[in-house]
C-alpha cells in the first residue's frame, strides 16, 4: 500500500529525517514537522493518512498529539516510533487515546514502521467503531452509486419529508456511510450535512440484516455516553440500511426523535419500504450513468406525491405518533 | 526464520485447526470453566511458538500458574504477561508488565506490542495472544477506546499470522455490546456448562465440527 500521506512527527531534526526518508523510500508522501502545534495544524489540513510520533516533544507528548488527533480526525491512526520505553511512557489522561507503538531500538526498525503504517491504514485498525466484514468491497460499492452530480437531492428530499410525517418524528434522513463519516443526502426536520462514523448510529445499522431500532438511546451501552448524540438531540433511533442488489450496504434511512418511543413492527416494515424505494432511486442513477446517459435531468417520470408503494397501515398509529413514550 | 505454514491446532479440544492470523472470542460463564478453555487453546504447540497474556482478572503470576497448571510451559523469552490489575507489579524474571488499570487501553496497547516484538525478537516464530477477560475493558470504558483497542489487537495478531483468542462471560455485558464487539473476530467458540458437563460449539468458521462437542476439563 504505497502512496499514502505520512506526518513524521519528531523534535530531533536528525532523527525525524531518518524516519521521513524511511518511509518515502517505501513510496510514501511525508510532511514533517517538530511539534504537537505544528503537527495538529497539518492534521486540520484533513490529508494525512496517518501519524508517526516521537512520544518526547518539545511542547508535550505523542499522547498529547493523538490526543488532539482523536478529537479533529478521529479515525487517522497514529503510531509511537519511539526511543521511550513503555515503563517511561505516561499515559495518565490519554487512556482512552489508544496508539501503535513500534520502538526504535526494534530488529529493522524503519522497514517495520513502514509494514506497520501501511496495516494500520488498511485495516483501520484505530476507529472506534464495528467495521462490517467486507468493508473494503462496501466501499467500492459506494462509489458506484455516490456519483458526481447525482442530481437526486429533491427526490431524497421528498422522501425524508413523507417519512418524516408518516412516522410523526423529529427527523427523517437518507445517509451514505463512507470510510470515515456519514453524509446526510437529505435530512427532513434537520440540517445535519455530515457526522463523524464513530459518532453514527448508521455504522451500526449497516451491520444489520434488516434494520435497527434503539427505543432508548440512553439505555444502549453503544451510545448511551455518545455526546455527540446528545447534542443533536436524539434520544431514539430507527435505520434500515440501503442495499444495494449484490447485497453490499452503502447507508441507511433513519429516523430520529427526541424523546424515547418505540416503533410497531408494522412501522417498520414501512421504513423498510422508504429504503428500497431510497434504494431504488440509487439503482436509477447508477445506472443512467452506466449508460453515458446525462443524470442533471431528474430521471423520475412523476415524483411521488404520496407515501411511496403500499403502505403496511392504512391510519397513523396513535400511540406510536404521540411518542410511545417510554417509561 | 523459517515459516510455520500449518495453521493452529488445539491439542486435547474438539476444535479443529485455524488459519493462522485467526482472532476468535470465546463466550461462557465465568464459573464454567471458560478460562481452562482458553488457557488450553494457548498451550503452544511446540517451543518456537510464543505465548502472551492480557489478563485483567487475576495478577501476572497466578495466570502463569494457572498456565502451568494446564500444562503450559513457563519460557520467559517466549512466553510474557500485561497484567492489567490495579495491584500489578513489573517482573522482569517472569517477563510480566504491568500496567495498573483495565481503565488505562493506551497504556495496555503500548505494553502489548512491546512485548509482542519482544517475543519475535527472541526468536518466536509465532505467538498465540489470550485476554481474559474483556468484561473489565468494556465496563470501566466506554465503547468507542474499546473498539480501537480490539481492533489494534487483533490487527496487529492476523498481520503477524499469530492467533487471537479473547474470553468473555456474555453475562457480564449487555447483549449490543458483545454482539457489535464481535464483529472484530474471524469466529466465535461458544462453551456451555450444565450440570457438570461443558461442551463447546464453534461459529462462523470453515471446517470446524458440526454442533456441542463436549469438552473434558
Amino acid at each position: 500500500m504505497a502512496g499514502l500521506t505520512i506526518a513524521c512527527v519528531d523534535g530531533d531534526p536528525q532523527a525525524r529525517r531518518e524516519t521521513r526518508d524511511a518511509l518515502v523510500e517505501g513510496g510514501h508522501d511525508v510532511v514533517s514537522c517538530g511539534t504537537v502545534g505544528e503537527a495538529a495544524d497539518l492534521i486540520g489540513t484533513g490529508d494525512i493518512d496517518c501519524v508517526v510520533t516521537e512520544y518526547a516533544l518539545p511542547d508535550g507528548t505523542g499522547l498529547n498529539l493523538t490526543d488532539r488527533i482523536r478529537k479533529r480526525s478521529p479515525d487517522t491512526p497514529c503510531v509511537l516510533f519511539t526511543d521511550a520505553s513503555p515503563d517511561r511512557i505516561d499515559s495518565t489522561g490519554y487512556e482512552d487515546v489508544v496508539v501503535e507503538y513500534l520502538p526504535r531500538d526494534t530488529p529493522e526498525a524503519h522497514d517495520s514502521l513502514s509494514r506497520l503504517v501501511e496495516n494500520v491504514v488498511a485495516q483501520r485498525t484505530q476507529v472506534g467503531y464495528p467495521l462490517p466484514p467486507e468493508e473494503d468491497e462496501r466501499l467500492a460499492a459506494l462509489a458506484q452509486y455516490d456519483l458526481p452530480g447525482l442530481n437526486a437531492a429533491d427526490t431524497f428530499d421528498r422522501l425524508a419529508a413523507l417519512a418524516q410525517h408518516r412516522f410523526g418524528v423529529d427527523v427523517a434522513f437518507v445517509g451514505l456511510v463512507d470510510a470515515h463519516e456519514e453524509r446526510f443526502l437529505a435530512c427532513a426536520g434537520e440540517d445535519w450535512e455530515t457526522l463523524d462514523r464513530e459518532d453514527t448510529m448508521c455504522t451500526h445499522t449497516i451491520l444489520e440484516d434488516d434494520s435497527l431500532v434503539v427505543e432508548d438511546v440512553s439505555a444502549d451501552p453503544r451510545f448511551a455516553d455518545n455526546e455527540r448524540l446528545v447534542e443533536l438531540d436524539i434520544a431514539a433511533y430507527a435505520g434500515v440500511p440501503l442495499r444495494t442488489r449484490q447485497g453490499a450496504t452503502i447507508g441507511a434511512f433513519c429516523l430520529t426523535h427526541s424523546e424515547p418511543r418505540s416503533f410497531s413492527e408494522a412501522k417498520i416494515a414501512d421504513l423498510q419500504r422508504f429504503a428500497d424505494e431510497a434504494m431504488e432511486q440509487f439503482e436509477l442513477r447508477r445506472r443512467l450513468a452506466e449508460a453515458g446517459s446525462d443524470t442533471s435531468a431528474d430521471p423520475s417520470p412523476e415524483p411521488p406525491t404520496e407515501e411511496p408503494r403500499e403502505t403496511s397501515e392504512t391510519a397513523p398509529d396513535p400511540q406510536d405518533d404521540t411518542g410511545g413514550e417510554l417509561s | 526464520m523459517s515459516v510455520q505454514r500449518n495453521g493452529y491446532s488445539f491439542e486435547g479440544l474438539p476444535l479443529s485447526e485455524v488459519p493462522n492470523g485467526t482472532n476468535l472470542l470465546v463466550t461462557g460463564p465465568a464459573l464454567g470453566g471458560i478460562r481452562t478453555l482458553l488457557l488450553r487453546m494457548l498451550l503452544r504447540g511446540n517451543r518456537r511458538e510464543g505465548a502472551l497474556f492480557i489478563t485483567a482478572d487475576t495478577d501476572g503470576p497466578t495466570a502463569l500458574s494457572e498456565y502451568a497448571a494446564v500444562g503450559g510451559e513457563h519460557d520467559p523469552m517466549r512466553v510474557g504477561v500485561v497484567d492489567c490489575t490495579e495491584t500489578g507489579v513489573d517482573d522482569a524474571e517472569h517477563n510480566v508488565h504491568a500496567v495498573g488499570s483495565p481503565n488505562d487501553l493506551t497504556g495496555i496497547g503500548i505494553e502489548f506490542s512491546s512485548l509482542y516484538e519482544s517475543l519475535y525478537a527472541n526468536g518466536a516464530e509465532r505467538v498465540r495472544t489470550g485476554v481474559y477477560t474483556l468484561a473489565p475493558f468494556v465496563v470501566y470504558s466506554s465503547v468507542k477506546p474499546v473498539y480501537r483497542f480490539l481492533h489494534t489487537l487483533t490487527g496487529r495478531i492476523r498481520t503477524a499470522d499469530g492467533l487471537g483468542v479473547c474470553a468473555i462471560d456474555p453475562d457480564a455485558v449487555e447483549t449490543e455490546t458483545l454482539t457489535s464487539l464481535a464483529q472484530a473476530f474471524d469466529g466465535r467458540v461458544v462453551l456451555r456448562s450444565e450440570n457438570g458437563e461443558a461442551a463447546i460449539r464453534v461459529e462462523g468458521l470453515a471446517d470446524q465440527p458440526d454442533g456441542w462437542q463436549r469438552v473434558e476439563f
